[in-house]
């Protein structure tokens, strides 16, 4: 009802709310770097709500020409940045243009990469304007783990080249089976589901890289909340096998799914294996 | 002024028809009662008894737009529409308030009156206790009221018929039909001045070419949020009432044009361009209008 006010009251209907949840949870997990929570719709919808050539429908429609109109996120960056500690961080969350393209209906494009790569042309505009803004800039590609395109590099480039911000690759799922194409991928951090999918650690020992890692320490799309002994050990497997290259300790992935009390726990619990490895 | 690809389904309430093809039907008009203060049940009857002569003098159905603000008024407004209207006049109620919401049908229900009520209406905001109540106690029409507040465009309002726009757990269409309501009008949302309210009338084609849907707004929206038309008294009521042009003009099918006490210039008004369209229509696309229709009061 309280998304009605505005219209029965002439009065713009704002998400502040709902973003000062999301970061005031985050913050008080103590996590020291957050993000706007993305709370205004989902994934998808965040970023071609605002892209031209792109209609909303059950799912996007690509009608036209997908190109940059104006800032897309900026303003509910600008309003977490307020919100949050100087002592913290803030990422700047963008979905992949892979995943953005293999999301939509097309309906322009005769070549489903020219639509890809005009999606990454267009989350390279959004990346240049974030990066004053934020600490880090992290791109979401789950369509990454059912199948990486041979030009997936190409694409995460076009979005990264002279950003000088740090990058992170989110890629979820059991990325076993790409992980040579990730080492490629052309960002500082790789971030992945370590804990829904410990078989990934087997195959990443085999290679040396890099980047960085971004440990995914408890599941996403599980309600049993990990205690910290447990993410501790897993925390040490990662350890063993990273050493110093792990910078990050986080969720597998997003918590939009799990309720409000579960994904905070899991967060305390992650922060206070943080706590005790850093000393 | 044209016609739809789409075929238009035609919505019977009490014998007041709307929807279809531009030309046919003429435009029904609404009329707000009880906006402010305590229902002033004198002055309502006159303004109604002279909104229904209107709309016997033009051929635009009327339907009155009972706004009820508090639970206590429940039972005095469901009495004088028993008392005034007469027995096959459709109307409508207009509820913010949850509580009153499922008590105002429940009253309904009690009282015999729900195949001649209009819910206005069906939104994000839709409670789980007031489906529970549509379903229990079904009105015979509801309006959907279009409005995403992530996206004030034509197609930010098909989305919300059509998935919520993730606000609700599916689409207010499916939501609607659900609960067992088979008639279904569109409201389009018409916002305050600024808000991108010119996509209020430009949805009304889209929609209606979507959905095939009798669809419709409150213009009359714009108006009373507009400061800037204060400074123009005199005019103010003149852009009130012709605003509502735009929704015949494009295609629409019905104006809530806001408190009653304007339909002595709403009615004609509308009425005249609904005779225009009609001209137009029937000469190029063969659609003559139905016997109601303005246009066979001119002759």
């Amino acid at each position: 009802m309280e998304l009605m006010y505005g219209y029965f009251n002439g009065e713009e209907v704002s998400w502040d709310k709902y973003i000062q949840y999301a970061v005031s949870d985050m913050v008080n997990a103590g996590l020291d770097i957050v993000s706007d929570g993305q709370t205004r719709d989902p994934f998808v919808q965040i970023f071609t709500r605002k892209l031209a050539g792109c209609r909303i429908r059950a799912r996007t429609e690509i009608v036209d020409k997908v190109e940059y109109n104006a800032p897309i996120t900026l303003k509910d960056q600008k309003y977490a940045r307020n919100l949050i500690p100087d002592d913290k961080g803030l990422t700047g969350v963008l979905t992949g243009p892979y995943t953005l393209s293999k999301s939509c209906i097309n309906l322009y494009y005769n070549d489903e990469k020219d639509l890809a790569f005009d999606f990454a042309h267009a989350l390279k505009q959004e990346a240049k304007v974030l990066q004053k803004h934020v600490d880090m800039i992290s791109i979401d590609e789950p369509f990454f783990s059912n199948e990486t395109p041979d030009y997936g590099k190409e694409l995460i480039e076009t979005i990264t080249k002279d950003i000088y911000c740090p990058t992170r690759l989110h890629a979820c799922g059991n990325v076993s089976d790409i992980i040579p194409e990730l080492l490629e991928m052309p960002v500082d951090i790789l971030s992945h589901e370590f804990k829904a999918s410990p078989q990934i650690f087997d195959v990443f020992k085999e290679y040396t890289f890099p980047q960085k890692i971004c440990l995914g320490s408890v599941r996403s799309d599980n309600t049993r909340v990990e205690s910290v002994e447990e993410i501790m050990e897993h925390t040490k497997k990662g350890m063993e096998i990273f050493g110093e290259k792990i910078v990050q300790l986080a969720p597998d992935c997003g918590q939009r799914l799990l309720p409000r009390n579960v994904a905070f726990q899991k967060l305390k619990n992650l922060v206070k294996v943080g706590e005790r490895i850093n000393g | 002024m044209f016609s739809f690809t789409k075929e238009q389904k035609i919505l019977e309430i009490s014998n007041t028809k709307i929807g279809g093809q531009p030309g046919l039907y003429p435009t029904v008009l609404f009329g707000g009662i009880f906006f402010k203060g305590e229902p002033d049940f004198e002055t309502a009857e006159k303004y109604l008894n002279n909104m229904l002569n209107l709309s016997k003098r033009t051929g635009n159905p009327a339907i009155p737009d009972f706004f009820i603000r508090k639970e206590e008024y429940i039972e005095k407004i469901t009495n004088f529409i028993e008392r005034v209207l007469p027995k096959s006049q459709p109307f409508s109620i207009d509820v913010t308030d949850p509580q009153v919401k499922l008590r105002i049908l429940e009253c309904l229900h009690e009282k015999n009156l729900l195949s001649r009520t209009i819910y206005n209406s069906i939104h994000v905001g839709i409670t789980d206790e007031e489906r529970e109540a549509l379903t229990k106690y079904t009105p015979e029409m509801a309006i959907i009221v279009a409005f995403n507040p992530k996206d004030k465009s034509p197609d930010g309002k098909i989305e919300v018929l059509e998935n919520g726009a993730h606000l609700t757990d599916i689409g207010l269409l499916d939501i609607s039909k659900n609960l067992g309501i088979k008639k279904i009008l569109i409201d389009t949302a018409a916002l305050a001045p600024g808000d991108n309210t010119g996509a209020a009338i430009a949805a009304i084609p889209v929609i209606k070419e979507e959905y095939g849907l009798p669809t419709g707004c409150a213009i009359h929206n714009v108006v009373e949020k507009s400061k800037w038309l204060y400074d123009f008294e005199y005019a103010r009521k003149t852009v009130d009432a012709s605003s509502n042009v735009n929704i015949s003009l494009f295609g629409g099918d019905f104006a809530i044009f806001g408190p009653i006490g304007s339909a002595d210039i709403v009615f004609p008004t509308v009425a005249w361009q609904d005779i225009l369209i009609s001209e137009y229509i029937e000469n190029y696309f063969g659609i003559s209008p139905d016997e109601s229709h303005p246009r066979r009061k001119l002759f």
